[in-house]
Parts: C-alpha cells; structure tokens; sequence
C-alpha cells in the first residue's frame, strides 16, 4: 500500500453496510480498507499509513468505543468518525470525550460523510506534519552538547548573558558562543521561539531527551 | 233388657274403664271423686283410695284449681257449656306436683239424682312436645330465612311470590306485605330481561334444574328506587306433591358490588398489562429501529454512489448494477423488519389465531438476536418439527418469550464472553407444546421464587417488576401455564406450556 495515499478504514459488522460505503468510497476515487471486527481491524492497523477510522458504535465484541479507547492507549494519531444505528446522545457524548472527530447517524448523505472523511484526513495530514516537526526538533534538541544545554536552561530561565557567565564560571564571550551555537542547532530565530521549541519537544534542557 | 242382662252389662264397662289407657273419673255435682281408673291412678300418682270423696281440683295446678268450683257453679246455673262435649287442652298436676298437659273430655251423666260427671283425659305430653318441637324447627328455619345473606324467593306456578325472606326484601327495597302475591317479574325484571327470565323458568318447571346450568341464571332486577341490581340465581323446582306442582324455590345473591370490585381489578390488571406492553414494545421497536437503519444505509450508500457514478463521464455500468442488486435486496430486508413491526404494534385486542409456534419463536429470535450478538451471547434453538399448530395471540405470546429471552440474555452476562448460552427448546407433551428457556446463568434465588410471578416484585435494579407477571397472566389467559423449573440445565429453566387445540392433538 501506497504510504502517501491516505486509507479510509471502515470497521463495522453489518456486511451489507460495510460493502456499501466499500462502494461509496470507491467512487469517490478513495480506497477504503474494511473490517467487520475491531480486532480484525488492530491485526491489520499499522500506524504510519495516514488516514481515517469511520467506525461502527454497536458491534459484538469489542465495540467501536472500546476500538477508540484501544486507540488511544497505542498513542495512535487516527482521526475516528463514529456512525450509528440510532441516536445515542450518551453515546456520542462519550466519544466525542475520547477525543473522536465526529458523529454521523445511519443513514446519511454521501456528501456529509465525504465533507467529515475530507476533513478528517487533512487533519490527519496536520497531525503527522506536527507529529514530524516534533520529532525534528527533539532530533535538533538531541544534537546539544552538555555545555549547550547548560546554557539552553538559564536561556529558557530569562538569565542575561552576564549573569550565565557568572553561573557557569564562564566568560561572557564563552557564553555568546554556546547560546548562538543553540539558535543554530535548533533554527530558532528568536529567544521566544526557542522557548516555544523547547515547550513543544518536551525539552526544558534539563534532561536528555530519550 | 233385663237386670240379669245389666250385670254383666256393667262388668263390661269395668273391664273397659280398668283396660283403657286413659285417665277416666266421675265427680258429683260437688266436684268430689267418686270413680278414679286404674290409668288415672298412674298417670296421676295417687291410689284411688286417697283421693275417693276429695275435690277433683286437687288434681289441677293453679289458676283451674282455685276456680274450679265457680267453672261448675256457672254452668249448673246458667247452661252454657265451655268444655263439656267440646274438650280441650288443660294443665294436670300430679301428685308430686308436676304438671303435664292433658287433653280433656267431660261429659254429664243422665239420671234423676244430683248431677254427675265424667272425664276423660289423655296425656299429650308427648304429643305437645312433638308440636313444640316442631315449632321450634319452624321458628328456626324462619330465622335462617332471615339472616340468610341471599334473597330466598318461593314463585307459584304463576310466578307470583309465595314467600320472601328479609334480605330479599332488601335487595327490592321493599316490605314483605308489598311484594307476597305480586307476580315476580312485574314487580322486580326489567321489561326487557321479563321473556328471557320467563323462560329460565319453564325450562326449572320442566326440567326440574337437575343441573348446575339449569340452575344458575343471572339477571339484573329493578328495586323499588328503579335502581337496577345484578343478582346471580340458582333455583329448583318443588316437584313434591300435587299442590307444590309449578312452585318453584330462587336463591339469589347480590352480586352488583363484587362485579364492580372484579370488574375494576380487572382492569387494574389490564392497565399494568397494557404498561407492561408498551414497556416490552419500547425495547423490542428499539431494536427493531436500530436494525432498520442498517439496510437504509447500504441502500443510501449504493444509490448516492451510483448517481455519483452515473454523473462521470464513463460510468462504470456493471459496478452500477451491481449496486442496483444490492439495493433492491436490501430493501427488501428492510421491508421484512417492518413487517415485524407492524405484527408487533397492529393488535391493541387480545386476537387469537391458529399460528406455528416456531415462526413465533423465529420472529422473537429476530427481535434478540441484535441484543444477544451484541453482548455475545449464543442463541441456541432446539425446536421439533411437526409440532401442531396453537390457537393463540401472537403477539402476546411473542412478549412472553421475549420477556423470558431478555431476562436470560440478562442473566448470562455475569459468564465470560463465550460462555453465555441461552437455549430455547420447544417439544410436545401430550396436549401440550412446552418452550422452555434455559440459560446457564445464576438461576433464580430460592428466596425470590415466590415472589417471582407477583407484579412489581423485580432483582433487577431498572426492572419493572412486570414481565414475569403479565407472562404468567398472558399464558393463564391461553390456558396454558408458565413455571419456574429449577435443576434444568446449570442456570434458570421457564417453561411455557401451550394446550393444543381440540382435534389438533396426535
């Protein structure tokens, strides 16, 4: 599979509705994977293809909620439209807290569920390009000798130079070095975006990171 | 006649007088005994010696004894005979003082000497005890008349009232004097009731109400208010003896307030019926509902992508009638879940028909199987085939294995996944079709068995307390039954037995 095509997975157990929307899909000219179990669908999940989850509520075994909440434990980025037989307000409730991307009621109009589908892959798409940004700057984060980090903390404590020099038991010219040294390893064009940087990597130059 | 003929003339008489069972003496005018019999001596106490020259009033109690000397005067004087050739009852004292009644005959005997009398007295004690007796028993039968809770009614041929007992008289609302000799259904059956009631009458003087049929009659009567009363009837007829021909004997109860009492439980009853199937029909629409959807869907789903496909430059045609197959199939699964529906909600009356059990059970099963996939619960039909056709509500009895099905869907969960079995076996047993539902649940708790069939009474904490209950009222209203069997299986056993009808059974 093609890992720039995104994949519109289908989970639910009635086989004539997951055909159907196989169907519909198709001729929107987009590829759906579907599974009539959620378990069918995890042996099956690998978590760098892009793409979304238009899943079933009420399913035997594990149900499409318990599928969100599996989900979310694996730290998988899948944007979930749930749909459902009849309106379940409790229901919707709860997964829209799980963190689900929205909510269609059986039966609906093809241009409702390709509007959220659309959707739901783009925001997919901003989530992997976050998730890769992230990752970027923990790379750059990583590549910061012990003296760099050193100095990345009291940047990101509002030290001034001088008061770095004093610290560190550095001369200040020393500490210009280092600092200029961290906006370069990290392309941050500013103090304020380094700190940002750092919030966004987990890294407050402390600790390593892992 | 000759003197020598008058001799033995007179032995007779003494034989006689010594012989008789009764008392016989002769008084003077005086009232002092000249004669006392031999039955007098016995039945009196004392010898004839002892009482030979003494007043005959020494053998009377108190007030005869002092006035019998003016009841003589009187009538040598003036004539006027009160007891002599009449007789009559008196009081006699013995002896020893006892008193016992006597029945009394005096007469005069002819001659030119002074005036004579004689008696004769016979004891009646027996006699009077019997009457008193008698009385006794009448008095007696007249009171149960009157504490009697029923209306007792006697009607001569004619149907005019003979006799009336007090309650009857306070079911009419009016006085004994009022209604003996009035014809019974111009006094108390409404015109319209007056033929019909006639002829419940010739069938009692003709038959003779030798059956209970016969016998029991109920009609509403008219008390003196208008106000109309419901009185259920048994009656016979007298056939004893020529004058009692035609009479006929009417017990009749009151049975206005206990109807009104049956008929508001009964509908009490029915009310929590009808509560109890909105409550089974809202979860059995609920599923029906949320299956529904399903093929509306896919038919949505197909036909939008088809008009999708359709609007492309080159359609894909064989995709497309694929997709028309589809909906068509659909459609009609759909159209097969409605006709469920619509048997479910269409009877709002209790309407039986002649219907196979096991399309009942099928379409029961239709109704769970969502709910029993859902929770994983394997659904286990075990039923024979060639079972005979059952004359019953369809609907009713759905909502009775529906119950039984939900309560056991129920029951299982508290098993693993995999392990929840619920079985429905369906067998005949003479005239008889038993369902059972088994499940390998917890079962019932001995100490809720009781209480199990009683409205309201419910282990579960959203339970209504009333599906067991109108169950068990729906299978009684078939003639059928539904039990507890504890030690089927491993978990609870209901078993639900349907008769067969007439001419249908093997």
């Amino acid at each position: 599979m093609n890992t720039h095509q995104p994949t519109v997975y289908v989970v639910d157990d009635d086989d004539a509705v997951r055909k159907s929307l196989r169907f519909l899909f198709k001729s929107l000219a987009l590829t759906a994977d579907c599974y009539a179990t959620a378990q069918d669908f995890l042996a099956h999940y690998r978590p760098e293809q892009p793409g979304c989850l238009v899943l079933d509520v009420r399913m035997p075994g594990m149900s499409g909620l318990e599928l969100q909440q599996e989900l979310n434990l694996r730290g998988a980025m899948l944007p979930v439209i749930f749909i459902t037989g009849h309106g379940d307000i409790p229901m919707a409730v709860e997964a829209m807290q799980h963190g689900a991307f929205d909510f269609l009621q059986k039966p609906f109009r093809d241009q409702d569920l390709l509007d959220r589908v659309q959707r739901a892959l783009a925001k997919d798409e901003e989530n992997r390009k976050a998730h890769r940004d992230v990752e970027q700057m923990r790379r750059h984060f990583a590549e910061l000798t012990p003296r760099e980090r050193e100095v990345l903390q009291l940047l990101m404590a509002g030290k001034s130079n001088k008061v770095m020099a004093a610290d560190l038991g550095l001369s200040q010219r020393t500490v210009e070095i280092h600092r200029a040294r961290v906006m370069e390893k990290t392309g941050a064009h500013s103090i304020a975006q380094l700190v940002r940087m750092a919030l966004d990597a987990h890294d407050d130059g402390a600790t390593p990171p892992a | 006649m000759t003197n020598q003929s008058s001799i033995p003339v007179l032995e007779a008489w003494r034989a006689l007088l010594a012989a008789t069972i009764d008392a016989v003496m002769v008084i003077d005018h005086a009232g002092r005994i000249e004669l006392f019999n031999g039955a007098a001596e016995t039945l009196f106490g004392y010898r004839a010696d002892e009482l030979l020259g003494k007043n005959v009033s020494v053998l009377m109690p108190d007030p005869d004894r002092s006035s019998h000397d003016r009841y003589m005067q009187s009538y040598m004087t003036t004539g006027e005979k009160h007891i002599i050739g009449i007789g009559r009852e008196v009081l006699a004292r013995r002896k020893d003082g006892t008193i016992f009644p006597v029945h009394l005959a005096i007469g005069e005997i002819a001659g030119d000497g002074p005036r004579r009398f004689v008696g004769q007295l016979h004891d009646i004690t027996s006699r009077r005890r019997a009457l008193d007796e008698l009385q006794r028993e009448r008095d007696m039968a007249r009171r149960y008349l009157e504490i009697a809770q029923v209306a007792l009614m006697v009607l001569d041929a004619e149907n005019r009232i003979v006799m009336m007992n007090r309650k009857g008289c306070e079911i009419l609302r009016r006085n004994e004097s009022d209604v003996i000799g009035a014809n019974w259904l111009a006094l108390a059956v409404p015109p319209a009731e007056q033929a019909a009631v006639a002829a419940v009458f010739d069938t009692l003087r003709h038959q003779g109400g030798k059956n209970a049929d016969e016998q029991y009659h109920e009609y509403q009567i008219v008390d003196s208010d208008g106000t109309l009363r419901l009185v259920a009837w048994r009656g016979v007829s007298m056939q004893a003896g020529i004058t009692s021909n035609g009479t006929l004997l009417l017990s009749g109860d009151d049975i206005t307030d206990k109807r009104l009492a049956e008929d508001s439980a009964r509908r009490t009853t029915d009310r929590m019926n009808e509560v109890s199937r909105l409550a089974s029909l809202g979860e059995m629409a609920g599923g029906i509902a949320h299956e529904i959807n399903q093929p509306l869907t896919a038919i949505t789903n197909y036909a939008q992508a088809s008009y999708r496909m359709l609007s492309a430059t080159s359609p894909d045609l064989v995709d497309i009638r694929d997709a028309l197959q589809e909906i068509s199939s659909q459609a009609l699964r759909a159209g097969e879940i409605i006709r469920r529906l619509r048997n479910l909600i269409r009877k709002q009356e209790t309407q039986q028909e002649y219907a196979a059990i096991s399309s009942v059970i099928a379409d029961v099963i239709g109704f769970i199987s969502n709910d029993a996939k859902l929770n994983e619960v394997t659904l286990k039909l075990n039923c024979h085939t060639d079972l005979p056709l059952l004359l019953i509500d369809k609907v009713q009895i759905q909502q009775v294995l529906f119950n039984l099905l939900r309560n056991a869907v129920e029951a299982v969960m508290v098993n693993p996944p995999k392990e929840r079995l619920v079985e429905i076996r369906c067998e005949l047993d003479a005239e008889w079709v038993l369902v059972r539902v088994l499940d390998n649940g917890p079962g019932v708790a001995p100490e809720f068995m009781p209480r199990m069939f009683t409205p309201l009474q419910t282990t579960k904490s959203n339970g209504t307390g009333l599906g067991l209950a109108t169950s068990h009222s729906i299978a009684e209203a078939h003639q059928g039954s539904l039990r507890y069997v504890p030690g089927v299986g491993s978990g609870a056993c209901f078993e639900l037995r349907l008769p067969i009808p007439d001419g249908l059974a093997e």
